[in-house]
C-alpha cells in the first residue's frame, strides 16, 4: 500500500493531467464542477483539478512524514541509548523529561511553535519532528536497559569490552529492529499531524498537501456546495497511507514478537464419542482407554499421545514416569478435559465412574469438575489469581458445587483447609503474591482437596521446592489420602519419589506408555529397557561409587515419530522389527504390562502356561 | 488487618498506599508549576517574541511603544532584576503573581476580556463535548473488546479488527467533516456552532433539546475515533488475561465461562485501559481542537486555533496552560485510579 502512495508522490508530474502549481484564472463555472470527463474528481474551490492536487499533494505528506519520523528517531534513539546504557541520574533525568513532554498534550505544542515561528514546511516538519521523540525514547530506553542486563553484555564487559564496543556490537543490533518497527508508527503519526496542523491553518500555504487541501475546501464552503468531490479524496489519501504504514509496522512488530494469540476460554470443539463400554470392575475409579490426543500445528496436526491406556482404583496412588515431554501431563489433562487451545482428544475412552468424559460436553462436565476430581497443576506461581485472597478462591470451589453453603462458612471450611496443609487459617486473606513458592504449592493442594474429590491429580507438586519441603508436601498427600480415602496420581520426573508414596507406576516414553505395574514389580523386576535404564541412571544409595548411567540420544520429537518402537533409536537391544513394528503392550500378570518385543517371549509363557 | 474476611480490599499496607497518593499527587503539582514555566519562556524564547508582538504596531509613536511596554510590564528583566531593587521583579515573577490571582492577561484581539473568563467558559462547553464522549467509546470499546477476544479469530472479531484499524487511520478531522457531511445534508441536523444562531428559547428543556441536537455529531465523533483504540487495546488485554494459568485453574474449578470472565478476568483485563486513558490524554486534547473546528463547538479547543489565527498570544498563552494543565490533572486521576485497582503496585 505504501509502496503505491510513494510512486504516485515520486511520479506526480508525469502522473497528473494538470499542474495545480500552475497560475490559472478559473471562472465561476469552474469552481466546485463535479466530476466529468475533464476532470475525473471535480474541481475545488479554486477551479483546479482535484486529482491533480490529490497526486502532487502526496508529495508533501509523504515527505514531512518520513523527514518528521527520521528526525523524531534519531533524537529519540539518541535519548533513549544514553538513557539506558547510562542509567543512574542522568538516565533518570532524561525519563524525567520525557514524561514531561509525554503529559503536555503534543499538537497544542505544536500549534504554538509554528504560530510563533512561522508557517514554512521546513518549520513544520521540524517542529513534527521534534516533539515526536517521546514515544521512541521511552521504547529504545526499555530495551537498552533490558539488553545492557543480559548475561553476554554483562560478559563482554567483564572481558574488557569498552562501552562503545558494546554499545556497537551489542546494543544496537538488538534495539534496532524495534526501532524500525517503531519509526513506521511514527511516520503514519506525523502525517496525521501534518494533515491536522494543516487542517487547522497553520500548513504552508503555499504548498498543496492533503490537509492543506481539506482545509481551502471546508473553510470555503465544500460542504454547503454539496462538493464532496473535494472533501473525500484528500481525506482518503491520507487513511490510505497512515494504513498502509500501520499494517507494515504491525507486521513487522508481529515479525519480531510474535504471540500466540490463543487462549483458554475459547469455544471447545465438540466431543468425540468412540464407542466402548465401561470397564465392569467397580473399584476402578478411572480408566482411560486406548486415548489419542492431538494438538493442531502450523503445518499439520502432531500426535502428543498415541494410545494411552491407565486404570487407577479407588484409594489407590499411581505414579506417572517420564522424561519432559514425554506426554504425561498432556495425558492427565486430557484426561481431566482440561487441554489448552489448539489440544483434541481424537481417540478412545476415559471411563471414570461408569461415564465416558471424552464424550460430554462442558455443560455436562461442569458440574462433575472439582467435586469428582481436581488438579494440581504444575508450576503454581500462576495458578492463582493475583488480586483475589487465597482463602477467597477456596471459597469460591466450594460455593460453586455447594450452593446451600453460606459465604461464612465456606470461609471458615477455607480456612480449616489451609490448616490442614500447614498454613495457617489467618493468612486465608493474603494475596498469593504474599506467599512463598511452598506455600502457594500446599495453598493450590488445600484448593483441590476442597470439594472432598475422589481422584487428584498432582502434576509435578515438589519439582522446583527443596527436598525438605518435597518430603512435608508428600507426607501431606499421603496422610490426606490415608484420611479421605481419595485416589492420587502422581505426575514426576522423580522415581524415588515415586517409589516411596506411590502403589502402583506407569512409565511413558514419547507420548505411549512403556510398562505398567505396581511399585515392586516396575521397581525390582523392569521389563522394559527404557525403565531399566531409567532405573541405572537414580543414584543407589547402597553403592555410592556406582556410575550413573545416562541415556544417550534425545526423545522424538512429536512431528517426526520414528515407525516401529519409539524408544528403538535409543535402545541397546534393538533388532529389526523393532524398527519397523510397533510393539503392543503385552500384558504380563494382572495390571501388568510392557510394550516391548522382548517381552513377547515372556508373555507367550504367561499365556499358555 | 488479617481476618477481616474474604472480601478484604487490597493494600500491602496502609501506610504504604497512603504515601504513594501522597507522592503522585506532588509529582504532578511540581509537574504543573514546571508547566506553567514552560508556558511562560516559552513565549519568550522563540523568534517571532510573541510577548512584544502586542506592542509592536508601526504606527505607534516610540513614546507610545514605550509607554505600551511599561503598562504591560514588559520593560522589566525577564528572569531576575539584578537592576537594583526588588530581585523578584521581573517579568516571571509578574507572571507567577498575576497567576495565582486568576489573572491570565487579557486578550490581544478581544482587548476588553479578560482571557481566564473566556477560558473558563470554553473549558466547561469542552467538557460537554469530551466528557460523554470518553465514556461511550470506553463503555463501547471495553464491551466490543471483551466479546472480540473471546470469539478470537470469527468472523465478528475480523471484522471488529477492521473497524478499529480503519478508524485508527482515520484522521479525526476527516470523519467530522463526514459526519458533517452526511448529517446536515441528509439528516437535517446542525451544521455547527452551540445553539442556533438567535434562537431564544422560552423553556429550559427547549434550549437543552437545541444544544443536544448540536452536540450530537461532535460526540459521535469523537467517540468512534477513541472507540476503535480502547477496543484494541481491550482486545489484547483480555487476550493476555485469558492466556494466564489462572484462568484455567478457574475452568478447572467448574465455574462457567461468565462466571470466570466477571470475577476472574474483567478486572485484570481493565487495568492497561486505565493506563491507556491516562496516555491517551494528550491525544483527547488533539481530538478536541479537530472536532470543535469542523463543528465550531465553542470549546477550548476552538478556542486556541482561533487565538492562532489572529495571533492572539495571551489568549494563546492561557489556553495552552490550560490544556497542558487538565492534562496533568487527569493523567493523576488516572494513576490514582490505577493504584486503587492493583494490589501488587508498590512504586511512583
Amino acid at each position: 500500500m505504501l509502496l503505491v502512495a510513494v510512486v504516485v508522490a515520486v511520479f506526480a508530474p508525469w502522473l497528473a493531467p494538470y499542474d495545480p502549481y500552475a497560475p490559472s484564472s478559473p471562472t465561476i463555472e469552474d469552481i466546485y464542477a463535479s466530476p466529468s470527463g475533464e476532470h475525473l474528481l471535480g474541481t475545488d474551490d479554486g477551479g483546479e483539478d482535484v486529482l491533480s492536487g490529490l497526486i502532487y499533494g502526496s508529495r508533501v505528506s509523504l515527505i514531512v512524514g518520513f523527514s518528521a519520523a527520521t528526525i523524531s528517531l534519531l533524537i529519540g534513539g539518541l535519548i533513549g541509548l544514553v538513557a539506558g546504557f547510562r542509567g543512574g541520574r542522568v538516565g533518570n533525568l532524561l525519563m524525567r523529561i520525557t514524561d514531561f513532554f509525554l503529559v503536555i498534550p503534543d499538537i497544542a505544542l505544536q500549534i504554538v511553535i509554528v504560530a510563533i515561528v512561522g508557517q514554512s514546511l521546513r518549520n513544520i516538519i521540524l517542529v513534527i519532528g521534534v516533539l515526536g521523540w517521546t514515544p521512541t525514547a521511552r521504547l529504545v530506553r526499555a530495551q537498552t536497559l533490558t539488553v545492557r542486563e543480559r548475561k553476554f553484555v554483562l560478559r563482554a564487559r567483564a572481558v574488557g569490552g569498552s562501552d562503545r564496543y558494546i554499545l556497537r556490537r551489542h546494543v544496537l543490533p538488538q534495539v534496532l529492529p524495534l526501532m524500525l518497527a517503531n519509526t513506521v508508527l511514527e511516520i503514519s503519526l506525523a502525517i496525521l499531524a501534518e494533515s491536522t496542523l494543516a487542517f487547522i491553518g497553520l500548513g504552508d500555504p503555499t504548498l498543496i498537501s492533503w490537509g492543506q487541501m481539506l482545509n481551502f475546501a471546508f473553510t470555503r464552503g465544500a460542504v454547503s456546495a454539496g462538493a464532496w468531490w473535494a472533501l473525500i479524496p484528500p481525506g482518503l489519501g491520507i487513511v490510505w497511507v497512515v494504513l498502509g504504514t500501520t499494517l507494515l509496522g504491525n507486521a513487522l512488530e508481529e515479525l519480531l514478537n510474535p504471540r500466540l494469540g490463543r487462549h483458554f476460554l475459547e469455544k471447545e470443539p465438540p466431543p468425540q464419542a468412540t464407542p466402548g463400554a465401561p470397564p465392569a470392575q467397580p473399584e476402578l475409579l478411572l480408566s482411560i482407554n486406548d486415548l489419542k490426543v492431538t494438538f493442531e500445528v502450523e503445518e499439520a496436526p502432531v500426535v502428543a499421545v498415541d494410545g494411552v491406556s491407565l486404570d487407577i482404583c479407588r484409594g489407590e496412588a499411581l505414579g506417572l514416569v517420564g522424561e519432559s515431554g514425554c506426554g504425561k501431563t498432556t495425558t492427565m489433562l486430557a484426561a481431566l478435559r482440561l487441554l489448552p487451545p489448539g489440544g483434541a482428544v481424537a481417540g478412545g475412552n476415559i471411563w471414570f465412574e461408569g461415564r465416558d468424559l471424552a464424550a460430554l460436553g462442558p455443560g455436562e462436565l461442569r458440574p462433575m469438575r472439582w467435586r469428582q476430581f481436581s488438579m494440581v497443576f504444575q508450576g503454581a506461581m500462576n495458578a492463582l489469581n493475583p488480586v483475589k485472597t487465597v482463602g477467597w478462591q477456596i471459597a469460591e470451589a466450594i460455593r460453586q458445587h455447594e450452593p446451600t453453603v453460606t459465604a461464612d462458612e465456606a470461609a471458615a471450611r477455607a480456612g480449616h483447609l489451609l490448616e490442614t496443609v500447614g498454613i495457617g487459617g489467618d493468612r486465608a486473606g493474603d494475596y498469593p503474591h504474599e506467599f512463598s513458592g511452598g506455600m502457594r504449592q500446599r495453598a493450590m493442594i488445600a484448593l483441590a482437596l476442597a470439594c472432598g474429590p475422589g481422584l487428584v491429580v498432582a502434576d509435578e507438586p515438589t519439582t522446583a521446592l527443596d527436598v525438605m519441603i518435597q518430603a512435608q508436601i508428600m507426607d501431606l498427600l499421603a496422610a490426606l489420602r490415608a484420611e479421605l480415602g481419595m485416589s492420587l496420581v502422581l505426575i514426576t520426573h522423580d522415581l524415588g519419589v515415586v517409589a516411596e508414596s506411590c502403589d502402583r507406576a506407569a512409565v511413558m516414553y514419547g507420548g505411549v506408555v512403556v510398562e505398567q505395574g505396581t511399585i515392586a514389580e516396575v521397581f525390582r523386576d523392569p521389563q522394559h529397557p527404557y525403565t531399566r535404564l531409567l532405573l541405572a541412571a537414580f543414584p543407589d544409595i547402597d553403592q555410592p561409587d556406582r556410575p550413573l548411567a545416562s541415556i544417550p540420544g534425545t526423545p522424538p520429537r512429536l512431528d517426526e515419530i520414528p515407525p516401529g518402537c519409539r524408544f528403538a533409536p535409543r535402545c541397546p537391544h534393538a533388532f529389526e522389527r523393532c524398527h519397523t513394528e510397533r510393539p503392543p503392550a503385552y500384558p504380563l500378570g494382572t495390571r501388568r504390562e510392557a510394550a516391548c518385543f522382548l517381552v513377547e517371549r515372556t508373555w507367550q509363557g504367561v499365556a499358555d502356561g | 488487618m488479617r481476618g477481616r474476611g474474604l472480601r478484604a480490599p487490597p493494600p500491602i499496607s496502609l501506610m504504604t498506599r497512603g504515601s504513594l497518593f501522597l507522592r503522585k499527587i506532588i509529582w504532578a503539582l511540581i509537574t504543573i508549576f514546571v508547566v506553567i514555566t514552560f508556558n511562560f519562556f516559552l513565549f519568550r524564547v522563540l523568534p517571532g517574541d510573541p510577548a512584544k508582538a502586542g506592542v509592536k504596531d508601526p504606527r505607534l509613536s516610540p513614546q507610545a511603544v514605550a509607554a505600551l511596554q511599561q503598562r504591560f510590564g514588559l520593560d522589566k528583566p525577564v528572569l531576575f532584576n539584578t537592576q537594583g531593587g526588588n530581585l523578584f521583579d521581573s517579568q516571571y515573577f509578574r507572571y507567577l503573581g498575576a497567576l495565582a490571582q486568576g489573572d491570565l492577561g487579557t486578550s490581544y484581539a478581544y482587548k476588553s476580556r479578560p482571557v481566564t473568563s473566556m477560558l473558563g467558559r470554553a473549558l466547561v462547553n469542552t467538557l460537554w463535548l469530551v466528557l460523554p464522549a470518553q465514556i461511550l467509546a470506553i463503555v463501547l470499546g471495553v464491551l466490543l473488546g471483551l466479546v472480540a477476544a473471546w470469539r478470537r479469530g470469527t468472523k465478528l472479531d475480523v471484522s471488529a479488527l477492521i473497524f478499529a484499524l480503519f478508524t485508527w487511520a482515520l484522521p479525526t478531522f476527516f470523519l467530522g467533516i463526514l459526519l458533517l457531511f452526511v448529517g446536515s445534508r441528509y439528516l437535517g441536523l446542525p451544521t455547527g456552532g452551540r445553539i442556533t444562531i438567535g434562537a431564544d428559547y422560552a423553556s429550559f428543556w427547549a434550549t437543552a433539546g437545541d444544544v443536544l441536537s448540536h452536540l450530537l455529531l461532535p460526540t459521535l465523533t469523537f467517540a468512534l475515533v477513541l472507540l476503535g483504540e480502547y477496543m484494541l487495546i481491550m482486545r489484547s488485554s483480555v487476550v493476555e488475561v485469558f492466556s494466564e494459568d489462572y484462568i484455567l485453574t478457574a475452568k478447572a474449578k467448574g465455574l462457567t465461562t461468565f462466571q470466570i470472565i466477571r470475577r476472574h478476568a474483567f478486572r485484570n483485563a481493565m487495568l492497561p485501559i486505565v493506563t491507556l486513558i491516562a496516555l491517551n490524554l494528550g491525544f483527547t486534547v488533539s481530538g478536541a481542537i479537530q472536532v470543535e473546528t469542523v463543528f465550531s463547538w465553542p470549546g477550548l479547543g476552538k478556542l486556541t486555533v482561533d487565538a492562532v489565527a489572529q495571533r492572539d498570544y495571551p489568549l494563546l498563552q492561557g489556553a495552552f496552560l490550560m490544556l497542558a494543565v487538565s492534562v496533568v490533572v487527569a493523567n493523576l486521576a488516572a494513576e490514582l485510579v490505577y493504584l486503587r485497582l492493583d494490589p501488587r503496585v508498590t512504586e511512583v
